[in-house]
């Protein structure tokens, strides 16, 4: 493959593909070891090596882009938000309509002309503009609702969007519209399951399936394209399951209210569904991971059903303390558990997420220990130092499963 | 080619999503006949969709019930309204759990704290949202609902008594 760069002369002139600093010394590294390997002779090397150019990768350009769509979309919304009377409803929403689809065009027509120029169809401008589509669709279904007077407070607008913002991702494969679509859908869902009842286990469910169903996404994106989805599926589900586990974690959570409604039941059900076609599509180790959430799922609804006496009105007792102690330790090997898999697939946000996350929880337990024993200033220096000491151990802990992995797997 | 046959598959779905959103109202609208109701407001901002009138209707309701209404059976879920002639305006006759026979009736739902018809909020900009709420807090005003033969509504106007 690499001897017929030769023969296929570029028809136009290519532009350089932006790469990190790293990611280019690195290939420096290697080609210059396949050139002193006769693997590449001089004139390849340099054509291999005259592709790229070390860029940023989220420089502050692309910043700009993509806090400038964002603020287009919010502030469309906002234009909905702010019910302007001088035009009528119909007017209003093809207005909004208008721009929706101007904005869908508009990316069209770039990644067209990038496609033209044999440049990857994808670029900060196309994607902040695709973004910006996918916040302006949510423009349209409230300003419809709006026009059509749904009444206020309506999850299933939120849900809608979504499905939306989710569909057109998928049909671009943009991960701008991928992010709009799954925070709309996951504020749908958890605001629906509440909706429908309020209870804590309810909350607490709703996070941990919402875990489930990403995990088991992103494993199958492993296998189908886009697989670069994969990694914000991973993301989101690390996120709900450290998030519901915290919930469940939390003393005064218990189950009371709890109906398992309509929404609920099917997204247990989906989830239990796209967690098997995970274990059987799935390409590596990591397809177990939908099972693991459906583990900690299990875990956290035992936490949130289990009826200690304080719940039941009496006081502490060794069940509150066994709980305590079975929430921390099951939380600590669940923020492990993220932090190993953010090593493994390369992914420091993930290993972050769960150190802040072990750092959030600690303080969070230690802060409802100490406050029965100490208050006012001398609280705040013991949580002080309980945050920073477990940032410091967690920090330390970090580095060496990262050292010890790196050497497992080289 | 294939590119755009996708993105328009794409935005005829999301069009269609739209449509779905707001399936009772847009029905309501084309299908329904209109019924008008004595209405009172109760009180607010929406995030997505700014200032709003939160509406009650005292002759839908249990007299001697929660404002807004709601409906102690033990059950929740989808709850009926139907609707009987009183004079220009029209009152609930007996809230039931199973979709009446015939019409007309209003489709709710109570799975939430109160009981919802798709016709408890009218959104208007905010001075005017608060000119309603004025004059509906004084004599109280009619509104006008748009209702199919599946008991989906819209509210499409209010006025003065």
């Amino acid at each position: 493959m690499l001897a017929d760069m030769n023969t296929t002369a570029p028809s136009a002139p290519r532009s350089l593909r932006p790469v990190s600093p790293r990611q280019l010394e690195w290939l420096t590294d290697e080609v210059r070891s396949w050139e002193a390997e006769g693997l590449v002779d001089e004139q390849q090397a340099a054509s291999i090596l005259g592709s790229y150019r070390a860029g940023r990768r989220f420089g502050l350009g692309r910043l700009m882009l993509y806090l400038g769509s964002a603020f287009i979309g919010v502030g469309l919304i906002w234009l909905v938000a702010s019910n302007l009377d001088q035009f009528p409803p119909l007017a209003r929403w093809l207005v909004v309509t208008a721009i929706w689809l101007g904005l869908v065009a508009g990316a069209h027509l770039l990644s067209e002309r990038r496609r033209r120029h044999r440049l990857p169809d994808s670029s900060p401008v196309v994607g902040a503009v695709r973004g910006g589509a996918a916040l302006a669709f949510g423009a349209v279904i409230f300003q419809a609702a709006q026009s059509l007077q749904v009444p206020a407070y309506e999850p299933a607008l939120v849900g809608f969007w979504g499905a939306g913002a989710l569909l057109y991702a998928y049909a671009v494969r943009a991960m701008a519209p991928l992010t709009v679509g799954v925070t709309a859908s996951l504020v749908w869902f958890v605001w629906q399951v509440l909706a429908d009842a309020e209870s804590g286990l309810g909350v607490v469910l709703a996070f941990l399936v919402g875990g489930v169903i990403a995990a088991a996404v992103s494993v199958l994106h492993r296998r189908f394209e886009p697989a670069g989805f994969a990694v914000v599926w991973r993301e989101v589900g690390a996120l709900l399951v450290l998030v519901g586990l915290f919930v469940a974690a939390v003393p005064d959570v218990d189950g009371g209210d709890f109906r398992m409604t309509a929404t609920l039941l099917v997204a247990v059900l989906v989830a239990v569904a796209l967690a098997a076609l995970a274990l059987a599509l799935g390409r590596d180790v990591t397809r177990l991971l939908p099972l693991g959430a459906l583990a900690v799922a299990s875990v956290g609804t035992g936490l949130v059903a289990w009826e200690t006496d304080r719940v039941t009105g009496g006081s502490i007792g060794a069940g509150d303390w066994l709980q305590a102690a079975l929430s921390v330790a099951a939380y600590v090997l669940v923020a492990g558990a993220v932090a190993a898999l953010g090593i493994l697939r390369d992914s420091p946000r993930l290993t972050w997420l769960a150190l802040a996350a072990l750092v959030v929880f600690t303080t969070f337990q230690s802060f409802a220990v100490f406050s029965q024993v100490i208050t006012g200033a001398w609280l705040f220096v013991v949580l002080g130092l309980v945050f920073v000491g477990s940032g410091l151990v967690f920090d330390r802990a970090r580095r060496e499963l990262e050292s010890t992995l790196e050497g497992e797997l080289s | 080619m294939n590119r755009i046959a996708v993105l328009g598959a794409c935005v005829v779905a999301q069009l269609a999503l739209v449509g779905l959103a707001t399936y009772d109202q847009l029905s309501a609208r084309a299908f329904g006949e209109e019924y008008r109701f004595l209405v009172q407001p109760v009180d607010p901002h929406d995030p997505f969709r700014g200032s709003y009138v939160d509406l009650d209707y005292p002759d839908l309701r249990d007299p001697d019930g929660s404002v807004p209404a709601s409906f102690e059976d033990g059950d929740q879920g989808p709850l009926y309204i139907p609707l009987v002639r009183d004079g220009d305006l029209w009152v609930r006759g007996e809230y039931t759990r199973t979709r009446p026979d015939e019409g007309p009736y209003l489709a709710c739902d109570d799975g939430d704290w109160r009981i919802r018809c798709g016709i408890e909020s009218w959104f208007a900009s905010a001075s005017e949202a608060r000119r309603v709420e004025r004059e509906l807090a004084g004599d109280g005003a009619v509104a006008t609902v748009r209702i199919d033969g599946r008991g989906n509504a819209a509210l499409v106007d209010l006025s003065s008594r």
